[in-house]
């Protein structure tokens, strides 16, 4: 085959013109070096941001039905009683969803003797735990007898459990919260503040039913969180999820939902919105230094069709056509480019391990810089060769084999 | 037959504008298996008349048959079929490919040949056998010398048994002693029956050959056949 001659010819050429090779393999390899990096950084950022998250009680297969219309992100409605543990229960036997946790809050005052701080209590079911993965530290969570019973006992998260017991163990201990006492049977593993200042241990959780008749006195929940069987279902749940709401609520087509979601993503894109913004910035410096890549090796493989005019010669007074040696060119070029393109790839998956390892920035390696630098290389080196390759092929013969 | 037939050529360059003719109405016959010479000083259009005959340029005008084919209007791809296929090379530079041994040189027209016959690696190195240098087989251009070089190219030019070697100074970069070794060569090529056309502008080289032409400001100034006293003899 033609084609795999002119290949042949390619490959000798770039072997006996090593240093113009080098040269334009350098110019790719920077450019690759730098997309890989910036690939990986990004994806680092977007995985530890993922991970804040999910500390904060989402996965990437759930999310939160407040009850409430509007715009507000955590503050709950105080004054929409539509939601209920029907609904709660409807919305589990949907086929996507794997865990439901009906919720009420309220934030009010734990007294332990002459010790009392104000926290968040939550009524909550025992699926609570599963959908939020939270471990234990010590003692036993809710369990379904706790409910059934609506029975008076309490799970302190760290924040409250040492402000009122100190360095003493909570557990098997009594906790006033207004006028009734709750025994401590559990104690919560600590999460620590998150970077924005959020304490996600200062919380404490009683039995939904307990907090339904001694706590709030209301028999509506103030949220729903679901937990869909994978992370690809939760938009086709929502969707599901809002049907049965607006269903369950009586809403007429016209009517607003009288509920909001809360979604990772929703958080993730406030705390990724300047952080994309960075991603951006990086893309279009790595697309400049490829672009530069790109035209270096248009550069040198110009000034190497000048040193090697009289090869192009020769080889054309021995018949070799112009499409013989375009092809030849571009597949000089491509060869950089691919060649480039791996050890870029290379590099820049040292450099990402070596600021992952040495911690300057969160790095994460994926198989998309491979795919990405091969694509891009590929075009790089048909594009930029192609002006080259041509201009080898539309020289005189009988010219080229007379320049000196 | 003839088998290179030259009717009336004419080939002018275009310079900013000025034209320059450099060949004029051109007209030459040369029969397979003849010796030609073609002489004549630097600028009278030697180089002109052997790019055509290579088909390394179009004529401006005229009628070029070669080997019953009329190629002073073929396209590019078929052009450059037929230097591949009927003609073979031998210039006063070499032009040998730098850093490639002498047996891929050899090989080189094969490269770009239709359908290669045979085991061309073979053909190579018989050929090189031919010319002396089976010894030389993987050396490059620069571990030879400048008469070697030329025998490399000789042997490059038949290749692909071409029917027409044109040959360019064939003696010009060399000395004396590898000069006559490179016309023996020719001779001997003629003897088996090749057609061989010599552009030089050194009588002595020229008066191997059984026919002289001589070309003086584009045109045709004398052309006529040696009598067998003033015929160089192979030794």
């Amino acid at each position: 085959m033609r084609i795999f001659k002119n290949l042949g010819q390619a490959l000798r050429g770039l072997r006996l013109n090593r240093g113009n090779t080098m040269l334009m393999t350098l110019g790719v390899m920077i450019g690759i070096a730098s997309l890989t990096v910036i690939v990986a950084i990004g994806d680092g950022i977007k995985i530890k941001v993922l991970d804040r998250i999910t500390s904060l009680g989402f996965g990437p297969e759930s999310f939160s039905v407040m009850a409430g219309a509007g715009r507000l992100f955590f503050a709950r409605s105080q004054n929409t009683t539509s939601m209920t543990l029907e609904d709660a229960e409807d919305l589990l036997a949907l086929p996507t969803v794997r865990l439901v946790v009906p919720r009420q809050r309220k934030s009010i005052q734990l007294i332990n003797k002459k010790e009392f701080t104000s926290t968040r209590v939550y009524g909550v079911t025992p699926d609570w735990q599963l959908a939020r993965g939270w471990e234990m530290k010590d003692g036993e969570f809710l369990s379904e007898t706790d409910l059934d019973r609506s029975k008076r006992v309490i799970v302190l998260g760290a924040t409250p459990a040492k402000k009122l017991f100190k360095d003493k163990d909570p557990v098997g201990k009594m906790v006033r919260v207004q006028n009734n006492f709750y025994e401590v049977i559990g104690l919560l593993e600590e999460k620590g503040l998150t970077e924005s200042g959020y304490d996600p241990d200062d919380r404490a959780l009683i039995p939904l039913t307990t907090s339904m008749t001694r706590l709030t006195h209301q028999t509506y929940l103030h949220s729903i969180k679901v937990v869909a069987l994978k992370a690809s279902q939760v938009p086709e749940t929502m969707e599901a999820v809002r049907q049965i709401l607006r269903q369950n609520h009586n809403l007429s087509v016209l009517a607003e939902d009288d509920f909001r979601f809360i979604t990772p993503e929703g958080i993730m894109q406030r705390v990724t919105e300047s952080e994309q913004a960075l991603n951006r910035m990086l893309i279009l410096v790595s697309t400049v230094s490829l672009l530069v890549g790109g035209i270096v090796i248009m550069n040198i493989l110009l000034v190497s069709i000048r040193e090697r005019v009289r090869e192009i010669g020769i080889r054309r007074c021995f018949g070799a056509r112009r499409s013989d040696i375009t092809i030849q060119f571009l597949f000089e070029s491509i060869l950089v480019s691919l060649l480039g393109g791996i050890m870029g790839v290379a590099l820049g998956l040292g450099v990402s391990f070596g600021l992952e390892r040495l911690n300057i920035i969160p790095t994460h390696i994926t198989m998309e810089p491979f795919i990405l630098s091969f694509v891009f290389c590929s075009l790089i080196g048909l594009i930029f060769g192609i002006h080259p390759a041509r201009k080898a092929a539309f020289l005189s013969p009988e010219e080229s084999i007379r320049s000196q | 037959m003839n088998l290179l037939e030259m009717n009336s050529i004419c080939k002018s360059y275009r310079n900013i504008g000025i034209e320059t003719k450099v060949l004029q109405n051109v007209t030459l016959h040369i029969k397979e298996g003849d010796y030609v010479s073609i002489i004549g000083p630097s600028g009278a259009g030697k180089s002109t008349l052997m790019a055509i005959m290579g088909c390394l340029a179009q004529p401006t005008s005229g009628e070029y048959i070669l080997d019953g084919e009329e190629v002073g209007k073929l396209n590019d791809r078929k052009l450059s079929r037929v230097r591949n296929e009927k003609i073979g090379f031998v210039f006063q530079a070499f032009h040998l490919l730098p850093g490639v041994t002498a047996l891929e040189n050899v090989m080189l027209p094969i490269v770009y040949a239709k359908n290669s016959q045979g085991n061309a690696k073979e053909r190579a190195r018989a050929l090189l056998a031919k010319v002396g240098l089976e010894h030389r087989l993987h050396h490059t251009p620069g571990q030879l010398s400048g008469g070697e070089q030329q025998r490399v190219t000789i042997a490059r030019s038949l290749i692909n048994d071409p029917r027409i070697i044109l040959a360019d100074e064939p003696t010009g970069n060399l000395d004396s002693k590898n000069g006559i070794q490179t016309m023996q060569t020719f001779d001997n090529l003629v003897k088996e029956g090749k057609t061989i056309i010599l552009i030089t502008h050194d009588p002595a080289v020229a008066q191997h050959a059984g026919r002289i032409i001589s070309i003086l400001d584009g045109q045709i100034a004398s052309d006529r056949n040696l009598s067998y006293e003033e015929q160089t003899r192979p030794l």
